[in-house]
């Protein structure tokens, strides 16, 4: 019998994914545990296999393609089945699936007072969910006001530059938009709400609108690049003969699209600074050893430095609640519990996974937690809803011997701990100098929040912990 | 003194192109060499339908019965013709002067000749003076093609082969008159002859008329005309002309025709030569100024437009050439577009249409649709046309449904036509289109009849 294939849920918050890579094709027979395909979020990718035995009947939506979660993407069956009760496109076929789930989306979305692109278009098409109606992988935040400006006077959002609060587009983007954005001929507008339409040429229609010609010109260019190197979709701009070119040209991933977004509004739209300052890590690096020496005996975890960090962050951080805390314009959200947020270099660029609740953890279990987490990201398996709701984050780059830096806020959290190498220093004990092991802690605030020397008391608190960490432990 | 602008030759593209520069603040100079609004104005566009319209009155009357109307004794005075279309001339020609004037262009009339170019910009010469600007705009149109046939040259002397230029200025109606080349001007000259009596027999070297037009459509309208009288002798070429007789051959046979008149209109070619352009170095290619989308030449600050460039031959396109040009010279971004240029023939019935044909679609590879109906289901067409039909014809394209051609047959059909081109301009689809409602009745409903097939 036929069996469908759904675009898994990953997390519930994701409403569509966008299918990266197809690693089989039509007519292909695939054994149950083969790797069928790579989709993937704004922010992570996974892999999806075959769950039966059969040969791929039909696919029904193609690589780059934004499909909504739970709506059939291929079929695997037997040759002769058929297969048109599954396809998605048919009106019915996965609006089964798929209709409950919009609304309920919408339902969320509208109870959390966010709108994301798509869902009026989805719920306004009751015949099926047709992944036409979501314009990209992105979630373009809009404020409802502005939503409702755009559809009245018939433009395309997705042009508007936000200059709302956290990357929103607010009314007067609309209104700019209107007046100096790309304008379409009717034909040429409807083709540029289909997917994948994503480079234009300039208009030359009526108005200087954007017209079919266009958009045609567009996907050519895009074609023609596509064809020059397949594989990579980096193209290398000709230099005179025999010389390296000038510069090679890289699409950005959606993972760096949304790093670009988020850095740029975070310096934008904060008002942030750095404190730097070092403690003495004698006593932790003697305690790391001591675990090392004794973690079999005892089943704990290999803690590192790093674990050690996190833990006198989570407990410190709730005496200084204000830098716990969400900044909000005319308010601010002070959180009771620490949801720390942990930075994590992977291929596909910056990920910050959270560890929920903390200040509730044992030093063990914040060690084991963010070594899973680290690995997923690392994997691309991570869960969407574990890279957000953090409330403070901890960024390391003690290992690539930084001795102090600037970490950019991650609005609208209020501070962001920055971990340092170790330094070798000189103090002086008595009338003796010596050497003791200097760590450097780099912490980011909003000064729209919390003002300097509350920042700084909150720093000199985590140094005495640190360098106390026994009596710590002990609290 | 330097002008920013000297505009060569004072048709369409001319004295739009002035005017617009002029209103702009350029310092602008329009140089004519003949008479302010070139052919279109003076042998063209606006002498025919003056000619036309007198030639529909006396139809008009003539044929009124059916619509319950007796006259009697109507005839037409074609000197009396010829007059008023002398004053309608001279009205709009002094009407283009005047606008030149309000708009601070100054006109010089006599031959420009551009010399090269010097530190300032590009110098032309008019009679012994000597004029420099910093843009030239090319705009010295066409001239009809006289084809190397035997007696043609020799016709043209003696008056017996005219032009479009002499037809309109002759003072009595030839008994037979023999136009070659079935294109617009030929045919709307053989309307007005044919109603104003002339014996009218048409010799064109395609199997149908009207250049390029719909097939159908042209069909249709040479039924028309053959139902007045006029003689059509398609896939034919004339071969030699003599006094009295038009020799052609068709299908390998040497046949020969009576003609009064003969009217050459076999087509126009641009005016390139002559008045230096080659002492700058303008590309000229297949005989025409090659321009690009923004009616440069290859010459920085050299601008052509209107018939020079060869594109569409039509004084609507040299307008819109005109401001195009004007405005990149004004640094403005614009671009010619020839996708939605409509085309109309003053016959009786007119003809009109804007964009693809079905041709010109399957040249392109472009599929479309194409729905047909009767100019019949528009309530005011029947109670004005008795006995009268044409036909609407609607393109749409398959892959974006929306509309790329609409072509009609039918009076009125010129005044309706430009909706059609800003709907194509704006690349409305089949399901926009349906929701323009449309005054009623007219005659312009039929493209909502016929966008309602699809």
């Amino acid at each position: 019998m036929a069996t469908p294939v759904i675009m898994p849920r990953q997390g519930q918050t994701v409403e569509s994914c966008i299918i990266s890579k197809w690693h089989k094709k039509k007519g292909d027979r695939v054994k149950a545990g083969d790797l069928l395909l790579t989709y993937e979020t704004d922010k992570a990718s996974f892999d999806e296999e075959a769950k039966v035995d059969g040969v791929i009947l039909d696919i029904f939506f193609e690589e780059g393609e934004d499909v909504p979660v739970l709506t059939t993407i291929c079929v695997i069956g037997e040759e002769g089945e058929d297969v048109s009760q599954f396809d998605p496109r048919n009106s019915g076929g996965a609006g089964g699936s798929t209709e409950p789930e919009a609304e309920k989306s919408k339902a969320e979305n509208v109870s959390s007072g966010d709108v994301t692109a798509g869902d009026d278009d989805k719920a306004a098409d009751e015949k099926a969910v047709v992944p036409e109606n979501i314009p990209d992988g992105e979630r373009i935040k809009i404020s409802p006001r502005a939503r409702n400006l755009a559809d009245k006077i018939g433009i395309d959002y997705r042009y508007a530059q936000p200059t709302g609060p956290y990357g929103r587009i607010i009314e007067r983007d609309i209104e700019l938009l209107a007046e100096k954005g790309p304008a379409f001929t009717f034909a040429a507008k409807g083709e540029s709400m289909k997917p994948g339409t994503e480079i234009y040429a300039e208009g030359t229609g009526i108005g200087g609108r954007i017209r079919i010609s266009d958009l045609e010109k567009g996907k050519e260019a895009q074609s023609q690049m596509a064809a020059q190197v397949p594989a990579s979709q980096v193209t290398v701009p000709a230099g005179a003969a025999g010389e390296e070119p000038e510069f090679t040209e890289v699409k950005l991933t959606n993972i760096r699209k949304v790093i670009a977004k988020a850095m740029h509004n975070s310096l934008s739209t904060t008002a942030q600074l750095t404190l730097h300052t070092t403690f003495d890590a004698t006593e932790i690096l003697e305690y790391r050893n001591r675990v090392k020496e004794n973690k079999d005996k005892l089943g704990l975890q290999n803690i590192t430095i790093n674990d050690i960090i996190l833990f006198a962050v989570s407990r410190t951080l709730l005496m200084h609640k204000e830098l716990n805390s969400y900044f909000m314009d005319d308010k601010m959200l002070i959180f009771n519990n620490v949801h720390l947020g942990v930075a994590v270099d992977t291929e596909r660029g910056l990920m910050v996974p959270t560890i929920f609740y903390a200040n509730k953890k044992s030093l063990n279990e914040i060690s084991a937690e963010i070594k899973k987490l680290a690995e997923e990201c690392q994997k691309g398996t991570i869960n969407p809803d574990m890279l957000k709701g953090g409330t403070f984050t901890v960024t390391n780059l003690g290992m690539l011997d930084i001795e102090s830096f600037t970490p950019v806020l991650n609005p609208p959290q209020s501070g962001i701990l920055g971990v340092n190498t170790i330094v070798q220093r000189v103090k002086k004990v008595g009338d003796e100098y010596v050497y003791y092991p200097a760590m450097g802690l780099s912490l980011t605030f909003d000064h729209r929040a919390v003002d300097g020397a509350p920042a700084a008391r909150f720093l000199k608190d985590l140094k005495t912990n640190l360098e106390n960490f026994s009596l710590l432990l002990a609290k | 003194m330097v002008y920013d602008l000297i505009v060569i030759g004072g048709g369409p593209a001319g004295y739009l192109g002035a005017e617009r520069a002029g209103h702009a603040g350029l310092n602008t100079l329009l140089i004519e060499k003949r008479a302010l609004g070139g052919v279109c104005l003076n042998e063209g566009c606006i002498p025919s339908k003056s000619l036309l319209y007198s030639a529909k009155m006396y139809d008009n009357a003539r044929f009124s019965e059916k619509y319950g109307v007796f006259s009697e004794n109507v005839t037409l005075d074609h000197k009396k013709v010829i007059e008023r279309k002398n004053k309608v001339v001279k009205t709009l020609v002094s009407g283009v002067k005047a606008q030149l004037k309000r708009n601070n262009v100054t006109v010089v009339e006599g031959i420009g000749e551009i010399m090269g170019r010097n530190a300032e910009g590009y110098e032309v010469k008019v009679g012994g003076e000597i004029f420099t600007a910093k843009n030239l705009l090319i705009a010295t149109g066409s001239m009809p093609i006289l084809p190397p046939i035997p007696g043609v040259k020799e016709g043209i002397e003696k008056g017996f082969v005219l032009t479009n230029r002499e037809i309109l200025d002759l003072n009595e109606i030839p008994k037979s008159l023999v136009i070659v080349g079935g294109g617009v001007i030929g045919l709307e000259m053989a309307s007005y002859f044919n109603s104003a009596g002339s014996k009218v027999t048409i010799i064109e070297m395609l199997d149908k008329i009207a250049g390029n037009n719909d097939r159908e459509i042209s069909e249709l309208l040479m039924k028309a005309y053959q139902k007045k009288g006029i003689i059509f002798n398609l896939s034919s070429k004339v071969v030699e002309i003599k006094e009295g007789q038009v020799i052609y051959e068709h299908n390998g046979e040497r046949l020969a025709v009576e003609a009064d008149k003969v009217l050459m209109s076999i087509g126009r070619r641009p005016v390139v030569d002559g008045f230096g352009l080659d002492k700058i170095g303008v590309e000229i290619e297949r005989g025409r100024i090659k321009t690009d989308e923004r009616g440069r030449t290859n010459v920085p600050g050299v601008y052509a437009a209107g018939d020079v460039n060869g594109v569409s031959m039509l004084a609507h396109t040299a307008y819109r050439e005109a401001e195009v040009c004007v405005n990149n010279m004004l640094g403005k971004k614009d671009i010619m577009r020839y996708n939605a240029i409509p085309y109309v023939i003053y016959t009786n019935p007119e003809v009109a249409g804007v964009g693809e044909t079905e041709e010109s679609a399957k040249q392109k590879g472009m599929e479309v649709e194409v729905s047909t109906i009767s100019m019949r289901y528009s309530g005011r067409f029947l109670a004005e046309n008795e006995g009268g039909d044409g036909i609407c014809k609607i393109l749409v394209d398959k892959k974006y449904r929306r509309l790329v051609g609409l072509h009609m047959i039918g009076n009125y059909s010129s005044e309706i036509i430009y909706g059609a081109a800003a709907m194509i301009e704006m690349e409305l689809r089949v399901d926009d289109i349906k929701e323009i409602v449309f005054p009623h009745p007219t005659v312009s409903e039929i493209i909502r009849e016929g966008i309602f097939q699809f």
